[in-house]
């Protein structure tokens, strides 16, 4: 293996990175209303947000990003393989953590709201002063494996032109009829990139844990 | 006493105003009635205890009388504002209501990512619109009242069930509540622990605070409150003096209960 190819294959982690942080921030952010919706009062709301979810997460990742690649590319809209898998990626991830999302909710006790309602509290210091940071905290877990998931689904970007990791590493394979050794090395940067993940949410798991009402 | 003198007393009482009243508040779920038809009135200094089998329908009356749990029949009335089952209250008005009542849970519900502070802190600063050192400073006062000024910085996970129920105490009496209502506060607690608590809260009623305890102590409600209510079945089964009605109870079922809890 020589220099040139592993540069190569290097080149292809800031766009693996890129694609994962955006889709995981399109995630962690839309995922909140979709949650909102989802717990909704109004059955239309959750019907609407029930249909979204199951529709993002029965659909498999690959064909998403083809259809909003090849298939939204009608003229008016001109995605580049980056937007593309960013938005592919993220909708899916929104959906994923709308439902994480609800699941931590569940794990916070029901007292929690009970004794910000008799304090007073609006709905919205309700969120965000008590309900909202322990959800965070309850959620850290699975958002942190999922993130680790997304990594390495983010590899499937490579089949609309992306130039990450696995698109950089198909790209020296082809080009120097080697496998094994190339390939064992997109692995290892795989493994590279998420050990940080895990670890940071180890953790925070640990520290922040025991601020969480059961 | 003289004629005249009882003349006074009546023309004292009479005008004088309940600070808390319920008339004929009723609660269902779904077809379950849970309570049926209760009057309740409270004058300021009262101190009510409220005792009957799991069940009663204890706990969903004072959900009902913050709003926690919106009546499906009656009114509730503190001060002048008047909620009425049915309509639902405007925000103005509960905040009104929930900032002159406090609520003490038997699961203390401590908001377990905040210091002991600023359990005590939060709504003064976000109902009150306190500044963070002014409500600060009353939250030292108050830790200070019930014991535990020295936790202050600690998180609840680091206290006692009895600190962390003082603690709730403290956090309550922060909004300057003109009646505080207790849900079985030391029924989670070990026996020494709650004596803790049932300490800080004679010390509460004894400074003249308003308060309705539904409790499982036979001995506070005997000694310490000034009337004791007796539910069963979603209703009020018997009330008066508390020494009256936990000596002497005149119904069948107060008899029956007060006979099943007598040991305790
Ligand atoms: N949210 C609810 N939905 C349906 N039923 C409820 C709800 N809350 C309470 N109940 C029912 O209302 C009845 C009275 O409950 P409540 O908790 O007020 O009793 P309690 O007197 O406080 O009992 P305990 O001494 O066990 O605390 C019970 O039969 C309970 O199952
Ligand atoms: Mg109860």
């Amino acid at each position: 293996m020589t220099q040139d190819m592993l540069l190569t294959m290097v080149s292809g982690v800031p766009w693996t990175i890129a694609l994962t942080a955006v889709a995981l921030l399109i995630g962690v952010v839309l995922g909140i209303p979709l949650c909102a919706m989802r717990m909704s009062k109004l059955v239309v709301l959750r019907m609407v947000a029930n249909t979204l979810i199951l529709t993002l997460r029965a659909i498999p990742p690959i064909v998403w990003l083809f259809f909003i690649f090849f298939g939204l590319d009608t003229g008016y809209v001109s995605l580049n393989p980056f937007q593309a898998a960013a938005i592919g990626l993220g909708l899916i991830t929104a959906a994923n953590m709308a439902e994480i999302y609800r699941g931590a909710m569940s794990a916070i006790h029901s007292g929690q709201s009970e004794a910000s309602m008799a304090l007073g509290l609006s709905t919205y210091h309700r969120f965000f002063d008590v309900l909202g940071p322990q959800l965070f905290r309850v959620a850290l877990p699975s958002a942190a494996s999922y993130a680790i998931g997304l990594l390495k689904d983010s590899a499937i970007a490579s089949t609309i032109g992306v130039h990450e990791i696995a698109f950089e590493a198909s790209h020296v394979s082809q080009r120097t009829f080697r496998g094994l050794d190339v390939y064992a090395v997109a692995g290892l940067l795989y493994i590279l990139l998420s050990l940080p993940i895990a670890w940071a949410s180890r953790w925070a798991d640990l520290h922040l844990r025991a601020r969480v009402a059961r | 006493m003289s004629l005249n003198s009882s003349s006074i007393t009546q023309a004292d009482v009479a005008p004088k105003q309940p600070l808390l009243r319920l008339d004929a508040v009723g609660k269902t779920f779904g077809t379950h009635v849970v309570l049926e038809d209760i009057d309740l009135s409270l004058a300021a200094g009262e101190v009510v205890a409220i005792i009957g089998p799991s069940g009663s329908g204890k706990s969903t009356l004072l959900r009902c009388i913050n709003q926690l749990e919106p009546p499906t029949t009656g009114r509730v009335t503190i001060g002048d504002t008047t909620i009425e089952a049915g309509h639902t209250p405007t925000r103005r008005e509960l905040m009104v209501l929930r900032r002159s009542i406090g609520m003490v849970f038997q699961s203390f519900n401590l908001f377990p990512h905040l210091t002991v502070l600023r359990n005590v802190s939060l709504a003064q600063e976000r109902v009150m619109g306190r500044t963070r050192e002014q409500a600060d400073a009353v939250s030292m006062q108050l830790l200070a009242r019930v014991g535990l000024a020295d936790k202050a910085q600690q998180f609840p996970s680091r206290c006692s069930g009895g600190q962390q129920q003082r603690i709730a105490i403290a956090r309550a009496l922060a909004l300057d509540p003109q009646i505080m209502l207790f849900d079985e506060p030391t029924s989670a607690l070990d026996p020494e622990l709650g004596l803790e608590v049932l300490s800080v809260m004679r010390e509460l009623a004894e400074g003249g605070m308003t308060m309705i305890v539904v409790t499982h102590e036979m001995r506070f409600a005997e000694n310490v409150s000034d009337r004791v209510i007796i539910m069963a079945d979603g209703r009020i089964v018997e009330q008066g003096p508390s020494g009256t009605v936990m000596r002497n109870p005149q119904t069948e079922r107060a008899q029956r209960f007060l006979h099943a809890v007598k040991d305790r």
